[in-house]
């Protein structure tokens, strides 16, 4: 564990980087509830607890036109 | 000359607003973190899952792991990713027609195909070079960069098979009208060269040894000369594919 908590300055960055694909990703389900496939419960699920592929795949398939 | 700066433009503002720069450049500068971080903490998590009483000598992780790291996930996660995020490149123009106006109107068809390919392989090289950096910086600071050769052309080599990708992606976008036909074509490209790696004959002109065999180059099992005449097919692949996805377009009804 202590090993764990020397290398924490060097996860911080990646833990941020993935939160704000999530967050982004989630931000623009609640917005914008129009989607190609799906509803909006999958789309929350798939984007919080895939990481990194689910906000990809919401962002390229899940995503309806404007 | 204007209208390919306008398209440029144009395919820039929709990158941006359709999140794909963003997701690029995220999804690769987490794979550049965490390659290094990965090869630094696996032992230790090796070592703490153990169970009691068991012994493995576990060799300390050095910049040759990190490195290999990289060349394992970029051509997997990070090809795969850019090859899905741009499958729609050609694809969401068909659907929604939005090419028909700037077409009537006297936009040279040469010019989408060229437009298009500029703007991904800027894309693709931001986020590679991200990721690269991240990787390099981290490297450096874990471990000293002894015992690691020819890493400039190794990298190079990756990128070059990931624009010969991009090319691809657009020959397929050219041909197919939706994204899953781009993917399977791309896919399938993938898979054949693969296929075609298994005769040795072949192996030695095959642009697959670009994403593939990186780590070989590292550790000196390959020269610099075996990599030559890959990078020279991948170069003639990549324009006959520009150049046939022009023709193609050229002739194709929208």
């Amino acid at each position: 564990m202590e090993e764990l908590i020397e290398y924490l300055p060097f996860l911080i960055p990646i833990v941020i980087i993935e939160m704000a694909l999530a967050i982004t990703a989630l931000v623009h389900v609640l917005r914008h509830p129009n989607y190609r496939v799906g509803n909006k419960l999958m789309w929350i699920l798939i984007v919080l607890f895939i990481q990194i592929v689910g906000p990809v795949v919401y962002f390229v398939f899940g995503r309806g036109e404007e | 000359m204007k209208a390919y700066i306008a398209f440029t433009k144009k395919e820039f503002c929709e990158n941006l607003r359709t999140y794909k720069l963003f997701i690029m450049l995220c999804v690769f500068l987490l794979l550049g973190l965490m390659n290094p971080i990965t090869a630094k903490i696996t032992p230790q998590l090796l070592k703490s899952l153990m169970p009691e009483g068991m012994n493995i000598t576990i060799m300390e992780p050095t910049a040759l792991d990190s490195w290999a790291q990289f060349f394992k996930n970029v051509p997997q996660m990070g090809l795969s990713v850019l090859v899905i995020v741009f499958s729609g490149i050609m694809a969401n123009e068909f659907s929604r027609g939005t090419l028909i106006n700037m077409l009537t109107k006297g936009l040279s068809r040469k010019v989408v195909i060229l437009s298009k390919f500029t703007m991904t392989t800027i894309i693709w090289t931001l986020s590679y070079a991200l990721c690269f950096a991240a990787t390099y910086a981290y490297t450096i600071y874990f471990w000293s960069s002894e015992g690691v050769s020819n890493i400039l052309l190794s990298v190079f080599s990756l990128w070059l098979f990931g624009i010969l990708l991009l090319a691809i992606i657009l020959l397929g976008g050219v041909l197919f009208k939706n994204n899953y036909g781009v993917l399977l074509f791309t896919g399938g490209f993938v898979v054949a060269l693969m296929l075609l790696n298994l005769s040795s004959t072949i192996q030695k002109y095959n642009p697959i040894t670009l994403a593939s065999s990186n780590m070989a180059l590292l550790t000196n099992n390959m020269f610099v000369s075996d990599f030559t005449m890959p990078i020279v097919i991948c170069v003639i692949t990549i324009i006959a594919s520009i150049g046939s996805a022009i023709m193609i377009f050229n002739k194709k009804q929208i």
